[in-house]
C-alpha cells in the first residue's frame, strides 16, 4: 500500500510544487545559490577519522556536477571566494575556531589553448605538481591555509606551497592521476593534513528519480526498499546519477585536542567531547555606496558577505522553504531562531502523510537533535544551545572501521541487530559515504519517535557510491578521468553485482 | 526623462531574474492582440520571446505560464520601442493569468512591473512590498522595490533594497545596475560606471537590447563626466547591437551638443522622435532645433509638443517635467508651470521632479522657495550637468556651483 502511495508521489508533489529542491546533498538547491556555482556547497562532512581516532577530519565540497571532461578550464577553485570551516566547541552555536582557505591561480603556460597539456609538443606528461614534470600543468592553483581563533590568526601553512590537486585530464596527460592526487597530501606538522582539489562526489543518489516528483524506480519499491535490498550496503538497485561527476574538494585532518574548547581528548559520555560544524562561502561585498580609500581613490568592495553554509545535509533542502532558502543560506547558525517554523514542521513530512507513509502528530520535537545539542549521541550535561543548523559530533564515539561502515549510520542503533551498529555516522557527524538521504528520510518519517511505528524504510535505492570508499584521509576518491569515465545511465538498474561496478 | 530612461531599464532584471522565475506556457482565454510578424531572424529579443510565449498558450491555452511569459515579454517590447501600448497588452495578459490562477506569484510580479512601466509608482511600490512580505528571497521583487523607492525619491529605503540584492548574490546584473544608478544619483559618477561595466560584462551575448541599454547607461555617465568621445564611442557601440536604439539616439544627441555639434544633434534627435513619437522625445527634438538656429522648426516642434504633452498630462505616464520645463522657458507661461509642478511634486519627490519643482519656483520669482527646493536636490549628491546649471542660477553664484559639484 505504501508503495503504490509512494509511486503516486507526483500528484502530491503536484500541489506542494515550491519545495521539490529536495533531495540531493545540497547541489543547487538555493535559487540565487544556484546561479553561483563556485560558492555553492555541494557537501559538508565532519567524522573521526576512521584510521586514527585521535583526529577529525573535515571535509568541504563545492561546485557541484562537474563533468570530468569539460575543458580546457575545467573547474578552478573561485580566488574571490573565502572557503571557511567552523567549529563550535561549547555549545553555544557560536564559531570558537574558524579555518579559511584563499585560492590563487597562475597560468604558467599562456599560449596554449588548454589549462592542462602532457605528452604533446614537446611537454611532458604531467606527473608532478610542482617542479620536473609539472611543466604542462598551465593552470595552476595554491592555497592559504589560516586558523582563526579570536583575534588571532595562525597561518597553517608554515611558508609551504600548497598546490591543489587538478582534474583528471586523461591518461595522456596525466598518466598516473593518483600519484598527483597523493602529492597534494600535504603534512602540515604537529598532526595536521590538508588536502584541496578536484575529487570525485562521494554523494550518491537517483537524482532524476527524486526530481521527478519522487518517482522512484520499481526496483527500488519505488521508494520503499525492501528489507533485502535495505540491509545491503554494496549494491545499487538503482542508477547513482551523480555518478561519474566530480567536485572540488578541500579536506583538513586536525588532532581532536586542538578543537576542543579545553585543548583535551574526551570520552563520549563527557559534554566537552561535543562539537559543533558548518561550512560557509563568502564574497566580498559591492557596497552601494563607495568608501574613499587610504592614498586617493574610492572602495566599493566591503567586508565578505556569506554566500552559502551548510551544517547537516539537506536541511536548506528538505526543510527551508524555497522563498526563504537564500536567506537562511546568508544568515549565522546562531539565527536559526526564525526557521524554527521549518524545522518543526517539515514540509516533507505532510508529503509523506499524504501518500500513506504513517508520520507522529504534532510539532516534530523528535527533529531537535538535528537543530539542537540533544539526542542519543549528545552526553548528559550537555547545554542544548539555541536552535542552529550545525553538524553535530561527539569525538569521544569510537570510529568505525572503513569496512564495517553501514550506509544507515546511527539509525543502525535502531534496528536491532547488534551486529551491525554504526554510531559514528550521520547524524554523529557526517562521513562522505553516509547515505544521508535515506537517513534523513526516514528521520523526517519520525523513525526517532519509534522505529516500529515510523521505521518506513524510505530509500532511492542506491547504496553506494561508484567509486571504491577511500579509507584514508582525505576519505574521498580522486577525481574521474576526463577521456574514459562515464555515467550511470537511467535505465541501467544499477550495479549487477557489487558497487562500484568494474571501476 | 531621467524617469524613462530608468524605469523601462528595469528590464535588465529579466536578464537575470526571470529565467527561472518566468517559465510559460498557455493561451488565451481571451485573445491577446497579435502582433505584427517580424521578419523572421529579425526578430529584437523581446519578439522572440512573445513568438516563443504565444506558441506556449496555443499549445496549452489554459496554463497560466505561458500569459505570464508573454506579459513580461510584452514589457520588455515596451522599452525596446517606447511604446506603451505593449503595457496595455502585458496587462491584458496577466489578467488572463491570474483568472486561470488567482495568486500566482509570477503574475503579480509581471504586474508590479508593468506597473513601474506605466509611472504608477505608488501603486508598484505597494505591490512590490507585499510580495516582498511574501517570497522574501525574491531578487527581482528587491529590484521593483528599489525602482520604486527611487523614483519615488524615497533614497534610503532604495539603498537598504538595492544592497540587499547585492549582498543576495554578489554581482548579479539587476543589483549591478540598480546600485549604478544610486551611485549616479549620489554624485558618484565613476563608480556608477565601474558598476555598470561590471554588468555589460556578465550579460548574455544574445541579450543585444539589453546590453544597448546598459551601453546607453555608459556613455550617459561619460556625458556626465564630460567625457564626450568616451560616450560617443560606446553609443555607437549600442547602436551597432541595437540600431536605431531611441534611448542611444537621444544620448548621442546630447554628445553632439557638448560637441557644439547642433545641428548634428537636432538630425538626431529627430531620428529619435521618428523611432520613438512621443512628447517627451519631441521637446528634446524642439530644444535642439532652437539650439541649431532652426527657429521655424522649433517653433512648429514645441507647438505640437505642447498639445501632445497637455493631451497626456493627466496619466501616470507622461511628459509633465518636459512641460513644466517648456512652460517655464520657451512657453512663457510661468505660473501654469508652477501649478503644475506643484501636482507633480505632491506625487513624488525623486530629485528629477523636484528640480523641475525649483525650476518652476525660480521662473516665478519665488526665490527663497527654490533654493529650498534645489538645496534638497544637491544634498542628495547628483552630478547632471542641467541640474547644476540650473541650481548654479537658482543659488545665484559661481560658487554655489563649485559647491554644487
Amino acid at each position: 500500500m505504501t508503495t503504490r502511495k509512494l509511486l503516486q508521489s507526483a500528484l502530491a508533489l503536484a500541489v506542494v510544487a515550491a519545495p521539490l529542491a529536495v533531495f540531493t546533498a545540497s547541489h543547487r538547491e538555493a535559487p540565487i545559490t544556484a546561479l553561483d556555482r563556485a560558492a555553492d556547497i555541494t557537501d559538508w562532512y565532519s567524522f573521526v577519522s576512521y584510521d586514527d581516532p585521535s583526529k577529525m577530519t573535515m571535509v568541504l565540497s563545492v561546485d557541484p556536477l562537474l563533468e570530468p571532461g569539460n575543458g580546457p578550464n575545467y573547474y578552478p577553485f573561485d580566488p574571490e571566494i573565502l572557503y571557511e570551516m567552523h567549529i563550535d566547541n561549547n555549545h553555544d552555536a557560536v564559531t570558537d575556531l574558524t579555518l579559511e582557505f584563499r585560492f590563487q591561480t597562475e597560468q604558467r603556460l599562456p599560449g596554449v589553448f588548454t589549462g592542462f597539456v602532457g605528452n604533446l609538443v614537446g611537454i611532458p606528461p604531467i606527473t608532478a605538481l610542482d617542479g620536473a614534470g609539472s611543466e604542462g600543468l598551465g593552470t595552476r592553483q595554491t592555497y592559504s591555509v589560516v586558523a582563526v581563533k579570536g583575534n588571532q590568526r595562525l597561518d597553517l601553512t608554515g611558508g609551504r606551497k600548497l598546490i591543489a590537486v587538478p582534474s583528471n585530464v586523461g591518461p595522456r596527460t596525466m598518466p598516473n592521476y593518483q600519484a598527483l592526487y597523493n602529492q597534494g597530501i600535504y603534512d602540515l606538522g604537529y598532526g595536521i593534513k590538508v588536502f584541496a582539489g578536484t575529487t570525485d562526489d562521494p554523494f550518491y543518489i537517483d537524482l532524476g528519480a527524486a526530481f521527478d516528483s519522487l518517482n522512484f524506480r520499481p526496483a527500488a519499491g519505488g521508494g520503499v526498499l525492501s528489507p533485502t535490498d535495505d540491509n545491503n550496503n554494496t549494491v545499487n538497485v538503482a542508477p547513482d546519477e551523480v555518478s561519474g561527476y566530480n567536485v572540488n574538494t578541500i579536506a583538513i585532518e586536525i588532532p581532536i585536542q586542538y578543537l576542543t574548547q579545553d585543548l583535551r581528548v574526551h570520552t563520549n559520555a563527557e559534554p566537552a567531547a561535543v562539537l559543533g560544524t558548518y561550512a560557509t562561502t563568502s564574497r566580498q561585498q559591492i557596497t552601494v555606496r563607495r568608501t574613499p580609500r587610504e592614498g586617493g581613490g574610492n572602495l566599493g568592495q566591503g567586508p565578505w558577505r556569506q554566500v552559502q553554509r551548510m551544517g547537516n545535509p539537506l536541511i536548506n533542502e528538505l526543510i527551508i522553504g524555497t522563498g526563504f532558502k537564500d536567506r537562511w543560506s546568508m544568515e549565522s547558525p546562531t539565527n536559526d531562531g526564525q526557521f524554527v517554523q521549518f524545522y518543526a514542521r517539515p514540509l516533507l513530512a505532510d508529503i509523506f502523510k499524504s501518500i500513506g507513509v504513517p508520520i507522529p502528530a504534532g510539532d516534530r520535537v523528535d527533529l531537535a537533535p538535528l537543530v539542537t545539542y540533544s539526542g542519543p549521541t549528545i552526553p548528559a550535561g550537555t547545554p542544548a544551545g539555541p536552535v542552529a543548523d550545525l553538524l553535530r559530533i561527539n569525538t569521544g564515539i569510537p570510529p568505525t572501521p572503513a569496512a564495517q561502515q553501514q550506509r544507515l549510520g546511527l539509525l543502525t542503533l535502531l534496528d536491532g541487530n547488534p551486529n551491525n551498529n554504526d554510531a559514528a555516522g550521520f547524524p554523529n557527524g557526517r562521513r562522505p559515504d553516509d547515505d544521508v538521504l535515506d537517513i534523513a528520510g526516514r528521520a523526517v518519517a519520525g523513525i526517532l519517535v519509534d522505529p516500529a511505528t515510523y521505521g518506513t524504510r524510505i530509500g532511492d535505492g542506491v547504496n553506494v557510491n561508484d567509486m571504491p570508499k577511500r579509507a584514508t584521509f582525505p576519505y574521498v576518491p580522486p577525481a574521474h578521468d576526463g577521456r574514459n569515465s562515464r555515467h550511470v545511465d537511467p535505465n541501467e538498474p544499477g550495479c549487477a553485482g557489487v558497487c562500484p561496478p568494474g571501476l | 526623462m531621467q524617469t524613462t530612461r530608468w524605469m523601462l531599464a528595469a528590464a535588465v532584471v529579466v536578464v537575470a531574474g526571470s529565467a527561472q522565475a518566468l517559465s510559460a506556457q498557455s493561451p488565451p482565454l481571451r485573445p491577446v492582440p497579435p502582433a505584427a510578424a517580424p521578419a523572421p531572424g529579425a526578430e529584437s529579443p523581446a519578439e522572440r520571446k512573445m513568438v516563443i510565449a504565444r506558441k506556449k498558450i496555443a499549445r496549452d491555452p489554459k496554463h497560466f505560464h505561458g500569459y505570464n511569459e508573454l506579459a513580461m515579454a510584452l514589457t520588455q517590447r515596451a522599452r525596446e520601442t517606447a511604446d506603451p501600448a505593449f503595457y496595455a497588452q502585458a496587462d491584458d495578459a496577466v489578467k488572463t493569468s491570474l483568472a486561470l490562477s488567482s495568486d500566482n506569484m509570477e503574475a503579480l510580479k509581471v504586474r508590479a512591473w508593468s506597473l513601474l512601466g506605466q509611472h504608477r509608482f505608488a501603486e508598484a511600490h505597494v505591490l512590490a512590498t507585499q510580495l516582498n512580505t511574501k517570497v522574501p528571497d525574491d531578487l527581482m521583487v528587491y529590484g521593483m522595490l528599489t525602482d520604486a523607492n527611487i523614483e519615488l525619491g524615497k533614497y534610503d529605503e532604495a539603498e537598504k533594497s538595492a544592497q540587499w540584492m547585492l549582498d543576495l548574490r554578489p554581482g548579479n546584473i539587476p543589483a549591478l545596475t540598480r546600485a549604478a544608478y544610486l551611485r549616479e544619483l549620489f554624485g558618484d559618477v565613476e563608480g556608477a560606471i565601474e558598476l555598470m561595466q561590471s554588468a555589460f560584462n556578465r550579460m548574455p551575448y544574445q541579450e543585444t537590447e539589453d546590453r544597448a541599454w546598459v551601453l546607453t547607461q555608459i556613455g550617459h555617465l561619460e556625458l556626465v563626466r564630460q567625457k564626450p568621445a568616451a560616450a560617443e564611442q560606446v553609443l555607437q557601440q549600442a547602436l551597432d547591437l541595437f540600431p536605431n536604439y531611441h534611448y542611444a539616439l537621444g544620448q548621442l544627441a546630447d554628445v553632439r551638443t557638448a560637441q557644439k555639434r547642433f545641428k548634428d544633434a537636432a538630425a538626431l534627435q529627430q531620428q529619435r522622435y521618428t523611432v520613438a513619437p512621443h512628447p517627451e522625445n519631441l521637446f528634446e527634438l524642439a530644444e535642439a532645433q532652437a539650439r541649431a538656429g532652426m527657429s521655424s522648426d522649433a517653433a512648429k516642434s514645441y507647438a505640437a509638443f505642447e498639445l501632445g504633452a497637455k493631451a497626456e498630462m493627466m496619466k501616470d505616464d507622461n511628459a509633465n517635467r518636459e512641460l513644466i520645463a517648456y512652460l517655464a522657458g520657451a512657453g512663457k507661461k510661468p505660473a501654469e508651470a508652477l501649478a503644475l509642478a506643484q501636482k507633480e511634486i505632491a506625487k513624488r519627490g525623486d530629485v528629477y521632479t523636484r528640480e523641475a519643482y525649483a525650476w518652476a519656483l525660480f521662473k516665478n520669482g519665488k526665490r527663497a522657495d527654490a533654493k529650498r527646493e534645489i538645496a534638497t536636490v544637491l544634498a542628495v549628491g547628483v552630478q547632471h550637468p542641467r541640474v547644476l546649471e540650473r541650481a548654479a542660477l537658482i543659488q545665484g553664484t559661481a560658487a554655489a556651483k563649485t559647491a554644487a559639484r
